[in-house]
């Protein structure tokens, strides 16, 4: 007998389990369009352009969950059995009605591949759901949580899953049809009935159970952590669109800070917990963690625009639910340095640094929640141009004996403009980088200019802070000196400029007629000092012979990928042995200084950010530590202070390396005599590299 | 609660090197930042704070040039309602009271519960401003105002002494206050609030529409008659110690050493 | 006989020093200029205190009156009022103390004087008044020459002039009788509030590390502290670290903070404006950093160092750190 399946066997009534089916369609699409208009709430004002990216990443992320195995392959099998196995009985259920709706193909073998195919995704599903009990609350693994809402999920699924086998086994063991050994786990199930009428008597029940049950789970599923199922598409997708600039003066009275974007992201959060893990913040001990931030953004979104808001008994139950939970606040946000490490690891792509960022603004708007010393630099920063309220004639003291072309004088340069930055030229410490710059630049004959007193603040403090109205005054300021010296070639000591100057600027400057668009190319000086050993520009004067340690920047590292430049100037002075740290490229560690967390009170909790990095870079044995920024170099030469390491451990920036192993000017002399030009022969020069 | 505060322009010194004209009357200010003055700030984010418990309408009013609308714009930024400007046409080399006819004539139409001003400004220190407007109309006072609680048809503040002492004292209102340092945490203006409230105009007005004339104020309606700048003499006392920092460590140990017999 | 006229301050049954002070300027100006100096005394059940200025000026005008027992600008201002009108004196001196700054700018309305407060020098020649005052923070003397004018009325910058009690004088005393309270405002004096209970009594320390604002941020303050432990001194500080409260307010330093006199004084960070001059300037050695060489503290200061405090309390610490 060929082999096939009757739909609803023994199932009367059927009509209502199509109007069961309609009301559970029904709630479900409430549910969606609940979030749907939280979502229209939002700034509108973006676009989605189409991305290639955007659809390689939907089918390595989405599908195949590439990012939930990176660091945890375990948790990257457990949920690829889940996804697929769900979406393999979901593909399987939709075969069912099409077979009795519009096309019967589901006989033979046809029906035997079937069938057996369904049994193993049915069971990989199991297996998935299983495992995913034991690591929560057996293997209780640290990022995961063990709320109730947890719990109500997966057992749901269980309970779906096991139903089905049972309808499937009662069936079988009704039917006792010859092909049942095809469907495997449902006729092992069956031989718990020897008698096939004592399971005629219970199928229906169980059919109905299960029907009920599958129905539950799709109308459900809107209102718990399954949304994620609807959302992550739609949030993997969206990672990769470019900035959208929205000018402050466009603004509404009451626009909402999040974008629909961000509110997209939050929803599809499923609370994995990868980012508290990788969070500098919550490292720690700092009463942070992004995953609160997002579910607090949530909450807060979901009290003010959900349809039933006005009620209060809504309100007050969503407050009550959340309470407990509610272990994020206002004051909290300050903690974020925007170091991206939980971007980089969501499998959901979640930009927690620009939503807290926006959710700054708001905080800002309103005045009174801003850390006190955060408002003094911020309202230095508008009066004075910096954030340290040195008056502007000082911002060039750092170089008054180096005569540097100063274009604010009207002085010219056939090179680059150096943009120095308000840290570099101001703090004590951090002049070094540029004094050190200066020397290396002058050494390989590179032309340069500075701004002088003339030079602005970026804009990057006020940017982090939300207080985009002051950045973009800032912006103006810059790109109009820009424009006004004619510059089209920038050079930054900070990553922090350098990641503002040229992701962000571009967007608002797109926003402008053609006509007032600047061509400017934007580099960080590593970039240049690349540049520079690779055409052999640089001569050394001997090995240093130490052993040094690098420390990638957040902001030149995670944001901009720049990683191997200065791995390779390093490598490029002779007697340098480079070690890494345990977190290094792009697992590096936030020194704890940006985010604006070096221009306000200290947040610190038990331990120091910086401190715990430099227990990293002791490890290593190294005798110097080399950054590329100067805020970590402020930062960790700090912490190097208060861990009493200062003896053992020297903190340095790259220029500073640079500068101690160059060969004196008079030995240079000689090479260029011999070699002439800039591009010496340095190759047949024994020993030097 | 109708609030009327009277705020003012001045150069930021702090950190900056102080230059005299030639003629030795003014400083130069042209490098100079200026800012709202920090008692003014205090006392427009205490009228904020009164309005958002009790209500009512703000008034900021001002005596300076164009350049001034920035601190206008920054206290409605912070929360008030309207803004005046009196152009400083005329009352250049005033004197205190000088100042005070000016704002006495723009404020007396106004009807408020409580008028508000710095204890004194950071550039000539006077200090007298807010109580020449409260003789001249008529109403009780309290100055260096380190708290304020308003109650029925009073207010109760508390007056900054010295010795880290301070008074309690009742007055009803209408009344004027001066506000001294530290009574609360100014709020921060925004750029954007500060866009925000681009819309609102500013009255201005000018001593003429205000019917003062020149005997009236600048330098013939001045007690003064002539005023002299200069630097004081350098360090004049200290003896500054010389040499690296190093050295000049180590002889500030030798002193502490000595004087402070350790 | 022409007069001038100072106004007594006196509180919680005390009379505060200033009034010394106007009393010391107030003879040499009376003997250049041939002018009487008169103590205005206002105040309730008090003739005792009033004793004490015997010594110190010619006349000492009392009145007495409950409404005068503490401190009120209404029932003050009548009084002076009533009492100027009927002197006229030359010049009438206040202090530019918490009592002189509710008062004289009132008093000068009322009565149509020329003011010209918190003043540090007084010259009168030929019925011709010049002042010194100090402003921009302390950074610009401002020599003022007032018009000519039959009254005039000057409140003194405490600490400005010698405090002496008796300066060869033997003073008697009239009685005046208080103005009928007709144009009171209704303002009420409801009591002192003394400072909270502190942890640490700063004005009882033989050694006080003291910071101001070049301390940057709280975060520095350990710095600080840690060099104050290392000399055995206690940490003080100026008002714009109270204000921000970084420090408790009991150890701010100056006139509304308190009145010190250690051994030894190291002020960092400290621009030295009057009002903080005032509560320190009497320590027996003073050494003060700043990086601004010509700020005001380096006018009280016996030793100075123009550097950042940032680098130097690293470098002091260490010296006293046993290692």
């Amino acid at each position: 007998m060929t082999p096939y399946r009757t739909s609803y066997w023994c199932i009367q009534h059927v009509w209502i389990f199509y109007l069961l089916a309609a009301v559970a369609v029904g709630v479900f699409i409430f549910g969606l369009l609940i979030h749907v208009s939280v979502w229209t709430k939002g700034i509108k004002r973006q676009t989605i352009p189409f991305s290639w990216r955007g659809i390689s990443n939907l089918f390595l992320d989405g599908l195949l969950g590439r990012r939930i195995f990176r660091g945890d392959v375990a948790a990257g099998t457990m949920h690829f059995l889940i996804l697929w196995g769900f979406l393999g009985l979901f593909a399987g259920t939709i075969l069912i009605s099409v077979d009795y709706w519009l096309y019967h193909f589901l006989e033979g073998s046809v029906y035997i591949w079937y069938s057996a195919c369904l049994e193993t995704l049915g069971l990989m599903l199991m297996t998935g759901l299983v495992w995913s009990l034991i690591r929560r609350y057996l293997q209780r693994v640290p990022r995961l949580e063990r709320r109730i809402d947890d719990v109500t999920v997966v057992a749901l699924l269980c309970m779906v899953v096991l139903s089905g086998f049972l309808v499937e086994g009662l069936r079988l063991a009704a039917q006792t049809p010859d092909w049942a050994q095809w469907s495997f786990a449902g006729h092992w199930v069956s031989l718990l009935w020897a008698n096939p009428q004592g399971a005629l008597s219970i199928y229906p029940y169980v059919w109905w159970t299960h029907a009920l049950l599958s129905l539950g789970l799709i109308a459900y599923i809107p209102f718990c952590k399954l949304f994620h199922i609807l959302v992550a598409p739609a949030s993997i997708y969206l990672e990769n669109q470019p900035l959208q600039a929205i000018l402050v003066e466009t603004r509404g009275q009451d626009e909402e800070v999040f974008s629909y974007r961000d509110m997209i992201f939050f929803d599809a959060c499923t609370r994995c917990g990868r980012c508290v893990e990788v969070c500098p913040s919550t490292g720690a001990g700092e009463p942070f963690a992004p995953r609160n931030f997002i579910v607090w953004s949530r909450n807060n979104l979901l009290m003010k625009y959900h349809p039933l808001s006005n009620f209060n008994w809504f309100t007050n139950w969503i407050n009550r639910r959340y309470t407990q939970e509610q272990v994020f606040d206002h004051q909290k946000l300050w903690h974020c340095t925007t170091c991206r490490a939980c971007l980089d690891v969501c499998p959901v792509y979640v930009v927690t640094p620009d939503a807290i960022r926006q959710a700054r603004g708001k905080v800002v708007e309103q005045g009174t929640q801003i850390p006190p010393l955060l408002t003094q630099t911020l309202k230095n920063l508008y009066k004075y141009n910096n954030p340290w309220e040195a008056t502007k004639k000082k911002r060039a003291k750092w170089s008054q004996d180096l005569e540097i072309p100063d274009l604010s004088k009207g002085e010219e340069t056939d090179g680059f403009c150096y943009f120095v930055g308000c840290t570099t030229s101001m703090d004590i410490r951090a002049q070094e980088l540029a004094r050190s710059f200066a020397r290396v630049l002058r050494h390989a004959q590179i032309p340069f200019a500075t701004l002088g007193n003339k030079e602005p603040c970026c804009g990057d403090i006020a940017r982090r802070a939300g207080e985009d109205g002051l950045f973009e005054k800032q912006m103006e300021d810059c790109v109009e000196l820009f424009a006004h010296y004619g510059i089209r070639d920038v050079v930054t000591s900070s990553p922090h400029c350098f990641h503002t100057f040229r992701n962000e600027y571009p967007a608002f400057q797109a926003l402008k007629p053609a006509e007032e668009q600047l061509d400017l190319r934007f580099r960080h000086y590593t970039l240049l000092l690349r540049e520079l050993v690779t055409a052999s520009s640089i001569m050394f004067e001997r090995p240093l012979n130490v052993k040094v340690t690098y420390h990638d920047p957040c902001y030149l590292g995670r944001h901009n990928q720049i990683f191997d430049p200065p791995r390779e100037v390093i490598a490029a002075i002779p007697g340098v042995q480079m070690v890494e740290m345990a977190h290094n490229r792009a697992n590096s560690l936030c020194c704890g200084g940006g985010g604006n967390r070096i221009w306000q009170e200290d947040l610190d909790a038990e331990v120091k950010m910086a401190e715990i990095r430099i227990r990293e870079a002791e490890a290593t044995g190294a005798e110097i530590l080399i950054t590329a920024c100067p805020l970590c170099l402020i930062m960790l030469e700090d912490a190097c202070k208060t861990t009493g390491l200062e003896h053992t451990l020297q903190v340095m920036d790259l220029n500073e390396l640079m500068a101690m192993a160059l060969a004196p000017p008079a030995s240079r002399c000689e090479a260029l005599r011999a070699g002439g030009g800039q591009v010496l022969a340095i190759a047949d020069r024994p020993g030097r590299w | 609660m109708d609030i009327v505060v009277c705020v003012r322009q001045v150069p930021e010194v702090a950190d900056a090197e102080l230059e005299i004209n030639k003629e030795g009357t003014e400083i130069l200010k042209e490098d100079l930042v200026m800012d709202i003055n920090e008692c003014d700030n205090y006392a427009v984010e205490e009228a904020v704070r009164i309005k958002e418990a009790h209500g009512g309408k703000i008034t900021v009013i001002t005596l300076g040039d164009e350049d001034c609308e920035d601190v206008l714009r920054t206290a409605l930024a912070m929360g008030a309602d309207e803004a005046i400007r009196i152009d400083e046409q005329g009352f250049e080399l005033s004197d205190a009271a000088g100042i005070a006819k000016g704002l006495y004539r723009a404020i007396r139409d106004l009807s408020f519960d409580l008028l508000l001003t710095g204890a004194q400004s950071s550039d000539d220190g006077w200090g007298q401003v807010g109580l020449i407007l409260a003789e001249s109309l008529g109403l009780p006072y309290a100055s260096l105002a380190v708290g304020i609680e308003i109650a029925e048809g009073k207010t109760i503040v508390h007056r900054e002494l010295e010795s880290n002492t301070r008074e309690k004292v009742e007055i009803p209102l209408p009344a004027v206050l001066t506000v001294q340092t530290g009574i609360n945490n100014p709020r921060y203006p925004s750029i954007m609030g500060i866009q925000k409230v681009r819309k609102i105009e500013i009255k201005e007005t000018d001593s003429e529409e205000l019917g003062l004339s020149e005997e009236d104020i600048g330098p013939m309606g001045s007690s003064v008659a002539s005023q002299r700048l200069s630097l004081p003499a350098v360090g004049e006392g200290a003896e500054i110690l010389t040499g690296s920092l190093g050295e000049i460590c180590e002889q500030t140990a030798q002193i502490i050493r000595n004087k402070g017999v350790i | 006989m022409d007069e001038i006229l100072v106004l007594v301050e006196h509180r919680n049954g005390e009379l505060r020093d200033i009034t010394f002070e106007m009393l010391t300027m107030a003879n040499r100006l009376g003997r250049e200029n041939n002018l009487a100096v008169t103590c205005l005394f206002l105040g309730h059940e008090a003739s005792d205190l009033s004793e004490r200025l015997k010594g110190a000026c010619d006349t000492i005008l009392l009145m007495q009156d409950p409404e005068l027992a503490n401190y009120n600008a209404d029932p003050y201002l009548m009084a002076m009022e009533t009492v100027i009108k009927r002197c006229k004196p030359v010049l009438t001196l206040i202090g530019h103390t918490a009592v002189g700054m509710d008062l004289a700018p009132a008093i000068a309305t009322r009565l149509s004087l020329p003011l010209l407060t918190d003043c540090v020098e007084v010259n009168l020649e030929e019925g011709r008044l010049e002042v010194l005052r100090q402003i921009y923070g302390g950074k610009i003397n401002a020599r003022f020459s007032m018009k000519p004018s039959d009254q005039y009325l000057i409140s003194v910058r405490t600490g400005s002039f010698e405090s002496k009690v008796k300066q060869g004088k033997s003073a008697n005393v009239e009685t005046v009788h208080a103005p009928a309270w007709t144009t009171l405002k209704g303002r009420r004096f409801l009591g002192y509030l003394e400072a909270e209970l502190e942890d640490v009594d700063i004005a009882a320390a033989d050694i006080l590390v003291s910071i101001g604002r070049g301390i940057g941020k709280p975060e520095n303050i350990p710095l600080a502290q840690d060099f104050a432990d290392s000399i055995g001194a206690t940490l003080a500080c100026s008002r714009p670290v109270a204000d921000e409260e970084w420090l408790p307010k009991s150890r701010q330093v100056g006139t509304s903070g308190k009145t010190v006199r250690p051994k030894l004084y190291i002020a960092l960070g400290i621009s030295g404006a009057y009002q903080h001059q005032v509560g320190m300037k009497n320590a027996d050695t003073i050494i003060a950093v700043n990086t601004d060489p010509r700020a005001p503290i380096f006018n009280v200061a016996d030793y100075g160092i123009v550097a950042d405090l940032l680098k130097v309390l690293p470098l002091l610490t260490d010296k006293f750190v046993k290692k």
